[in-house]
């Protein structure tokens, strides 16, 4: 998969400010094919419709947190290949551990710049690409 | 009290239905009708009475069972266990207040109310603003881009003029429509970017106002936290005070001083998840 404009994200977040903000970064960079969701059970609901190619998710959300979602995309045939890129204010190294064992793209620490979510989303691209 | 006007109808429910379903037994009808949180204090009241029965060999447990905790002919027994409540609601408050964590308490609970709007205050300051600059930002932009792609287009037509590609009429058309966009236009856009930066600038007026009311829960929080540790230090087992609570939704790391357990850019998240081999 190269970086498309056109790949379709889902961008999960429980904050509607935090959703803009990943919503208007990723505009800036190029791709305008973007849905939101506020927790992961509305994400995963959204993401079992199908035609989504990127997930941009939060950790700490009710309902369903990042964890749980990133999990149960990971272990669902139809959903595990998807890019997820967690997005969230957990700094713990336990924590980017856990998100990288269950299979996490790539770990972008809140509060974050456009340079590094530009910077993961091209090495998850690339990633992507050469698999 | 709602909880004993709760038990009257309850026990008026109940009376209703135990004489329309005389051959049957009587527990399971009543059960829908207490309002759901009654439900959790039974099974907490349960609990107590069950470890003050057992204590107190004198009431039997089953006459709390639930259900039949509001038959009339269950009242002596209840009674029995509200006194022993009571006394030990007693006991607690006086040791409390020998203590000294009385007057600690009671500040508390009055406190927490406002503490709770105050931080809703808070979150409502700092959704606003965000708002206001993301719409001003959304406003802005266009703008910019407007002014770019106007002067880079201009820019075009000029070097047609500079490489003689443009006729005396196509020159003439240049310059008016140049003079218009350098009189008009642009400061025009200029003005109206202006204007959002400005109302970016005012977004920020919330820092004043919630810096004040952070404060105040900062020392409300640190006056509960002095108070309930000595309380704690006193109470808890010594075992108890060692064990850390782990979990992995712990929010912002707000004080990553002296802390080895937790990163404090992206660097350090990069670096880890090499050294991971991710």
């Amino acid at each position: 998969m190269a970086a498309d404009p056109k790949t379709r994200f889902l961008v999960v977040d429980d904050f509607s400010t935090m959703r803009r903000i990943v919503r208007n970064l990723l505009k800036e960079l190029g791709f305008t094919n973007v849905d939101e969701a506020e927790d992961g059970a509305i994400a995963l609901q959204k993401l079992q419709g199908g035609g989504f190619e990127f997930v941009v998710t939060d950790w700490n959300m009710p309902n369903m947190d990042g964890l749980t979602l990133l999990q149960t995309i990971r272990a669902t045939p139809t959903l595990k290949h998807l890019p997820v890129l967690m997005i969230t204010a957990e700094a713990k190294k336990e924590n980017i551990i856990a998100a990288a064992q269950a299979g996490a793209s790539g770990y972008i620490v809140k509060p974050f710049t456009a340079g590094t979510l530009s910077e993961k989303l091209n090495k998850i691209f690339e990633k992507y690409g050469q698999a | 009290m709602s909880a004993s006007n709760d038990s009257a109808d309850l026990e008026a429910l109940f009376d209703s239905i135990a004489t329309d379903y005389q051959p049957v037994a009587p527990q399971p009808a009543p059960q829908p009708a207490p309002v759901p949180a009654a439900t959790g204090d039974n099974d907490e009241l349960q609990a107590l009475f069950d470890s003050v029965a057992s204590e107190n060999v004198a009431p039997p447990p089953a006459a709390a069972g639930e259900g039949q905790a509001d038959h009339p002919d269950n009242w002596p027994q209840q009674e029995a266990v509200f006194n022993r409540i009571g006394q030990m609601a007693r006991i607690l408050h006086d040791t409390l207040g020998q203590l000294g964590y009385d007057k600690l308490i009671e500040k508390t609970v009055s406190a927490l109310p406002d503490a709770k709007d105050r931080l809703a205050y808070v979150a409502n300051l700092t959704e606003q603003a965000a708002c206001r600059v993301l719409n001003a930002t959304d406003i802005a932009g266009p703008l910019v881009d407007g002014m770019e792609s106007r002067s880079r287009d201009l820019g075009a037509a000029w070097d047609k003029v500079f490489a003689n590609q443009m006729s005396p009429e196509e020159f003439r058309a240049l310059a008016v429509e140049t003079r218009q966009f350098l009189k008009q236009d642009l400061p025009g856009q200029t003005k109206a970017t202006h204007a959002q930066l400005t109302e970016i600038m005012m977004a920020q007026d919330f820092q004043d106002l919630t810096g004040q009311v952070i404060k105040k829960i900062v020392m409300l929080a640190q006056e509960l936290e002095n108070g309930l540790m000595g309380l704690l230090i006193e109470v808890l087992p010594e075992a108890k005070k060692t064990e850390e609570v782990t979990n992995l939704m712990n929010g912002p790391v707000v004080n990553a001083e002296g802390r080895t357990d937790v990163v404090v850019n992206q660097e350090q998240v990069d670096d880890l998840l090499e050294s991971l081999g991710f």
